[in-house]
């Protein structure tokens, strides 16, 4: 039902391959002109960036998922995909849908000879600039669809998943969300999008008909893909919280408790938006299963039969030693749990402080270039350190070395405050590490301060350089 | 090839039904190789490009994966956490010393089951948390991998977009053990025999395979971060764990009973 005859079929080749030529044939379609990757290089750090990189990559996904374990359907799904390719009003899906013609029929692009101006330019970076040149070189067919890449067999529901979710178009098989998609949920439930972040994709390209102006809100729930794509509905992924499953387990013991709620006699009570009754049949089954069989679901299966357990109540004696066991295990799954939050956290501070140089550098790295645009080409400020150095080269040398460079330096900063933390980090103990956190925190706010972007990037050229050199000595 | 054996290890110590969640490292690894071998011909160069391609497809993959388990094992958490807390209450109510039915013996029996279901819960979200985290240090690692031969700058976005991730935010979880571990202490006297544990071999631990997966993935954290000789400002810190060598004992001496 979703055959939109806006592509033609090529029907040589294998059924799949036809599809894929078929589909890459859409995407050229769409006015996109090729946007030379330099200029989009800035732009990679920005998650909103990374986010429709990750759609680029992600959806590739679905189709090849589908190609290899259901055939027949796989019409459906490309064609809902592709006959979208073609209304691009729809925001939530464009992005999805170009990306989904990216990566595996990067082949069919090389055929059609296209210089690949796919959004995607937008947040490509080195590896896929690489990619698109190399590809659209090369004209002969590449054998990828018959490569027998191992995940492949990845299990189709899960891409399927990541299909274009707000996808009204594709009618009738979809449970249709009662509420409107745009209105935010008030409860406190997440429902998110794999994998995309809760920012906005918006993609700056003007040039490209896409409005991506919707929050991935809107976009929220997984609802279940068309029933069509397996025969039975594959599980959305939706986040529950304990909030949501105390009003789901008020409208349970409303209608009478586990065995005799519907799902759909639930999903009534709750009257909670973008829920389908997909998310309520699934949790529903898990807390019957969880009533019924207490603690011997996922994980403690029945297989661990323990006579030990049996003993306990006949003997005192062993009931204390099970006792002291479980005050063993209690202890060491305490420890690791402790562990496992200070690494945690270390690991998000240790982004956040590489992230946070990253684009400090870029700023500087910016401003320093401007000023050298705006000023007459003098070999170099005096002032300016060995980081800028490089952008003296040919402005239109690619964008990765300076970038790499004004990276390195970025690392060497952060080396420093890594070093600080792991000197102080061995002294301490690890009941210390709440505590080194206020001294890393006064290295970013230290260069952060001197970086006020507005004029003062010598500064900061000296402060950072300063500040990435001193410990090095 | 460390991290390999380490995750390697990991695994086969972990719960039967989580083995192949676990990250494909050993596969990501290949192609990253792929992706930097030097090109021979044009068919070669294509290989580079198949294994590019390739790597980021097989790292989305990886996360959804990811995400997929985490969710479902956090939404059991939730429904097993509940389902605890009232069973708990009901104990209390009915065979407690206030209860309905006060019996000491059944109490006693009662309490005693239900001291296991939660410490043995607490321990699987523990290692789910721990899965969490040792699938993001894989990820990390091969993105370093990847960077350092290719060339490439794809670490530091992704890795920015894989801390968003669900299975990655792990808070909720964190927030249950934290009252599962308040809930002990409140329902459960404090045990009088604390000096005995360091003498007490884990001979009689019921749950072995959650156990010894627990003291396997703190061993692994452990050796992990002894420090490496890539280590860069990206790097964790090396870990001060206070009895290590306890760990270490159990580690050794925890597989007696036969699963």
């Amino acid at each position: 039902m979703e055959e939109r005859p806006t592509f033609p079929i090529q029907g040589s080749g294998p059924k799949h391959r036809s599809k894929l030529g078929a589909s890459g044939a859409v995407s050229l379609s769409l006015p996109v002109p090729p946007i030379p990757l330099e200029e989009k290089y800035p732009k990679f750090p920005d998650s909103q960036q990374v986010s429709l990189e990750s759609e680029l990559m992600t959806n590739p996904m679905a189709p090849r998922g589908s190609l290899v374990t259901n055939n027949g359907v796989v019409g459906h799904i490309f064609s809902s995909d592709s006959g979208l390719s073609s209304d691009l009003q729809f925001s939530s899906v464009s992005p999805h849908e170009r990306h989904s013609r990216n990566a595996p029929f990067i082949s069919q692009l090389s055929n059609s000879g296209a210089s690949l101006p796919l959004s995607p330019s937008s947040h490509s970076g080195p590896f896929h600039s690489r990619v698109l040149s190399q590809y659209s070189e090369e004209n002969h067919d590449v054998s990828w669809c018959t490569d027998p890449l191992p995940y492949l067999d990845y299990p189709l529901q899960e891409w399927t998943d990541n299909l274009i979710t707000d996808d009204n178009t594709l009618g009738a098989n979809w449970i249709e969300l009662p509420d409107d998609n745009n209105t935010v949920d008030p409860e406190p439930k997440e429902v998110y999008q794999v994998p995309k972040p809760s920012s906005n994709f918006s993609v700056p390209q003007p040039q490209v008909n896409q409005q991506l102006s919707v929050p991935s809100g809107e976009l929220c729930p997984v609802a279940s893909p068309p029933s069509s794509v397996n025969g039975a509905p594959t599980k959305p992924r939706m986040r529950w919280t304990p909030e949501l499953h105390e009003r789901f387990v008020e409208a349970v013991n409303q209608l009478g408790g586990s065995e005799r709620a519907t799902p759909k006699g639930v999903l009534k009570l709750m009257k909670v938006e973008s829920l389908t009754i997909y998310h309520v049949k699934s949790h529903l089954q898990k807390y019957r299963t969880a009533r019924y069989r207490p603690d011997s679901s996922e994980g403690t299966s029945e297989k661990k039969i323990n006579p030990i357990e049996e003993m306990s109540s006949l003997d005192l004696k062993t009931g204390i030693e099970i006792t002291e066991a479980l005050r063993l295990q209690m202890e060491v799954q305490k420890r690791l749990h402790e562990q496992l939050e200070i690494q945690r956290n270390l690991q998000l501070r240790i982004e956040e402080q590489g992230k946070y140089l990253q684009m400090m550098f870029e700023k500087q790295y910016k401003t320093t270039s401007d000023k050298l645009k705006a000023s007459s080409p003098t070999p170099g400020d005096p002032a300016a350190p060995s980081s800028d150095a490089v952008p003296h080269s040919p402005p239109k040398s690619e964008v990765e070395t300076p970038e790499k460079d004004c990276a390195k330096t970025a690392n060497d900063a952060i080396d420093a405050s890594a070093v600080l933390h792991e000197s102080s980090q061995k002294s301490g103990g690890k009941r210390k590490a709440p505590e080194t956190r206020p001294t890393e925190d006064l290295e970013p706010a230290a260069i952060c301060k001197s970086s006020s972007p507005s004029t003062k990037h010598a500064r900061v050229d000296d402060t950072s350089i300063s500040s990435a050199e001193s410990p090095s000595d | 090839m460390k991290f390999g054996k380490r995750l390697k290890h990991q695994i086969q110590e972990t719960l039967p039904e989580w083995q192949d969640k676990f990250l494909a490292y050993k596969d990501l690894k290949k192609l990253v190789r792929l992706t930097s071998s030097a090109p021979s011909s044009s068919e070669g160069l294509m290989e580079n490009r198949k294994a590019e391609v390739g790597f980021i497809y097989l790292l989305n993959a990886e996360i959804d994966k990811f995400n997929s388990f985490f969710i479902e094992q956090e939404e059991d958490f939730i429904i097993r956490h509940k389902e605890l807390q009232q069973r708990i209450q009901k104990v209390i109510a009915t065979w407690g010393p206030n209860g309905t039915q006060s019996s000491e013996v059944d109490y006693r029996e009662e309490m005693g089951k239900i001291r296991k279901d939660i410490v043995n819960f607490h321990g699987e979200m523990v290692l789910l948390e721990n899965y969490s985290n040792i699938n993001y240090t894989g990820l990390a690692k091969i993105l370093k991998k990847y960077d350092k031969r290719t060339g490439g700058l794809l670490r530091l976005p992704f890795i920015q977009k894989v801390l968003r991730q669900p299975f990655f935010t792990t808070d909720l979880v964190s927030k249950l053990v934290k009252e599962c571990e308040n809930t002990i202490n409140d329902v459960f006297p404090a045990a009088e025999e604390a000096e005995r544990i360091g003498e007490r071999e884990a001979a009689f631990v019921p749950e072995q395979s959650i156990f010894r997966n627990t003291v396997a993935a703190l061993v692994t954290i452990q050796e992990l971060r002894r420090g490496s000789s890539t280590y860069s400002e990206f790097s964790l810190p090396p870990l001060n764990l206070a009895d290590s060598d306890l760990i270490q004992s159990l580690q050794v001496h925890s597989p007696i009973s036969i699963l």
